[in-house]
């Protein structure tokens, strides 16, 4: 007899498992869909910038060996791609803090770093070709930093956006995480001497470590 | 998938089952959630209230008991005065002139479950109601109650809904709520026989059980949970009325209420470590349903109160190492930036949140407390259920220092 009670009542511990696990499918369903709709938004996104920049490559290459293209709009497309590179960048970045579910978002973080290399060497040349004065602000970032780091890279990412609101058409930003696994990334760190994450290289000539105020930096831009 | 969000994820799963459950339950007794068992019979019922140092409140106690309707004869009043400092006997006294069911057993200082035990032996009840000094059972509670020994011979307990009588300040206020959350979440239990507190302010025992099983524990921080888990362990049943209203004070500051709350987990944790080789053994839903859901209840909030605190930190830390740099410039504006990001716990969160407060709603419908509007439940659950991590940390800490005695015989 208890156990027919029993059992009986165990039926409401049955069901209710069976509600949870209802609640908790839909919960990763659309957990699932806003990821994965994040995921396609940043591929496709990556296939329209490879478009663009082997778009500006072509242009400065043209500069550069056949002297047919113009620098002023050369550099206009470079900085306009730059200013984009750099939003998707933040976009991916909050990403990836907010991905729970995706661990491959670091994929589509090393294609992206690749693509800030690419815009990098064009702003080198197109410096040079076009005897420009704009500026180049390298940031380079750890992809895993510590908690004191992790307070550091807040205040640069966040003082860096203040310099780039300040003097938007005159510098170009581009934000690489120095220990990606990127053999090309740590090419750079060691020609430049860039020993310490997080670094600024101002103009492939300055490298500043760690924290820098606003106004210090803007010192370097003059 | 990081480990800190499997955490969550288990954290969701065992929330949500737990809330569910009682919603479902709650959906499919509501209509028979106030109904009783009306008794045929009228066996003789002992009150025993322990009493320490209670001049303030034990004359109303008293008139209380003896405005509880019950056939004359059939019904005594023992209280135990354990030593009170204070008047406390000599008010009782002066009750004993006009009413000869009132009696009194003066005793030295030993505790409240001592005073109880002594007092059963003095006990001429079938039946035993234990009232606390400072609560006030409604006139027709006996009636409400003794059904229920009547309609199943196995129950050995029946407990009933404690409700709020001092409701001025903040503290007070939401006690009362959660007082009513409390009683409700207890009756839905019922439903699956799993009534694991017959509480302090009126719960009424078969005398001969209680003796049989030796008594109140003098050794436990909270005699009510283990005498019921003890009841439970023996194969008895224990039910609630939840028709039956018993009024009580409750602290009525902080720090006292902090005190009353850190006894409650202390004692609950002992009553934990006495009846853990119980688990998942036995016959009813002590073993199988009790034990885990009290134990994994506590462990769920110690893991919740880890993972507050780990946010508090990740956090508080950046802030603090971020000094140096609001120092040398760093505008403070752009690091209070703050965003909400749509992920899959922030999903899972609102959903356990939305069944909380579906939860909370359920449990003050039709109840009688002042503010039963959304922001009263928000209140609760956001500001009041979140002080009750202090009395869990406070409690953590009593166990790490191994400030308790342990009591596992």
């Amino acid at each position: 007899m208890v156990y027919k009670v029993m059992q009986t009542r165990n039926k409401v511990f049955l069901e209710t498992f069976a509600v949870t696990l209802m609640i908790l499918i839909v919960g990763f369903a659309i957990g699932f869909f806003v990821e994965s709709y994040r995921s396609n938004k940043i591929v496709q996104d990556y296939k329209s910038f490879e478009v663009e920049s082997l778009d500006l490559k072509m242009q400065t290459y043209y500069l550069e060996t056949l002297g047919i293209s113009s620098c002023a709009s050369a550099i206009r497309e470079n900085f306009n791609f730059a200013d984009r590179v750099y939003d998707e960048g933040l976009l991916i970045q909050k990403y990836e803090d907010e991905s729970e579910l995706n661990q491959n978002i670091l994929l589509d973080k090393k294609r992206y770093v690749l693509l800030d290399e690419q815009l990098w060497i064009n702003s080198i040349i197109l410096k040079k070709k076009c005897n420009s004065s704009f500026h180049t602000l390298i940031y380079f970032y750890s992809q895993s930093p510590n908690v004191i780091n992790e307070a550091q890279q807040s205040a640069i990412s966040k003082t860096l956006r203040e310099v780039k609101e300040e003097r938007g058409n005159d510098i170009i930003l581009i934000p690489i995480a120095g220990d990606i696994g990127l053999p090309s990334v740590e090419s750079q760190l060691r020609m430049y001497n860039v020993s310490y994450l997080p670094s600024m290289l101002i103009d492939e000539k300055i490298v500043l470590n760690g924290f820098n105020a606003k106004d210090e930096i803007l010192k370097y831009l003059q | 998938m990081e480990l800190i969000t499997i955490v969550y994820l288990i954290m969701f799963f065992f929330g949500i089952y737990f809330l569910m459950m009682f919603l479902i339950l709650f959906y499919r007794h509501r209509k028979d959630i106030e109904s009783y068992p009306e008794p045929k019979r009228f066996p003789s019922v002992s009150f025993i209230v322990p009493a320490y140092n209670e001049e303030q409140s034990i004359s109303n106690t008293i008139n209380a008991l003896l405005a509880v309707k019950y056939p004359l004869g059939k019904k005594e009043i023992i209280v135990v005065n354990d030593g009170s400092k204070d008047r406390t006997s000599e008010i009782v006294k002066s009750f004993m002139k006009n009413h000869k069911e009132v009696k009194l057993l003066d005793k030295p200082n030993s505790g409240k479950a001592d005073s109880i035990n002594q007092a059963l032996k003095i006990a001429k009840g079938e039946l035993v109601a234990i009232t606390d000094a400072d609560s006030y059972p409604e006139p027709d509670s006996l009636f409400k109650m003794i059904g229920y020994f009547e309609e199943d011979r196995n129950v050995a307990a029946v407990t009933s809904r404690v409700l709020v009588k001092n409701t001025k300040n903040f503290m007070e206020k939401y006690q009362a709520f959660d007082y009513v959350v409390i009683a409700w979440s207890r009756k839905i239990l019922d439903y699956i026989d799993s009534v694991y507190v017959t509480n302090g302010p009126l719960s009424i025992y078969r005398s001969e059980v209680v003796k049989n099983l030796g008594g109140f524990d003098t050794k436990n921080l909270t005699e009510d949970i283990e005498i019921t888990w003890r009841i439970l362990s023996k194969g008895y049943k224990t039910r609630m009325s939840y028709s039956t209203n018993v009024y009580t004070t409750v602290p009525s500051d902080f720090k006292k209420w902090v005190n009353q709350r850190v006894r409650w987990n202390l004692g609950g944790l002992q009553t934990i470590m006495k009846y853990r080789k119980y688990i998942f053994r036995g016959k009813n839903f002590f073993g199988f349903f009790v034990i885990p859901y009290v134990t994994l209840s506590f462990f769920l909030a110690l893991i919740g109160v880890a993972l507050f605190m780990r946010y508090i930190w990740i956090k508080s830390s950046i802030w603090i190492f971020s000094i140096p740099y609001f120092l040398r410039g760093y505008n403070p504006f752009r690091f209070m930036e703050f965003s909400l990001p749509i992920t899959l716990l922030l999903i899972l969160g609102l959903i356990f949140f939305i069944l909380a407060i579906w939860y909370y709603k359920a449990a003050i419908q039709g109840q009688e407390i002042k503010n039963k509007g959304i922001l009263s439940i928000l209140t609760y659950s956001i500001i009041y259920r979140s002080f009750y991590t202090i009395p869990l940390l406070i409690c953590l800490y009593k166990l790490l220092r191994k400030d308790i005695r342990w009591y596992t015989k």
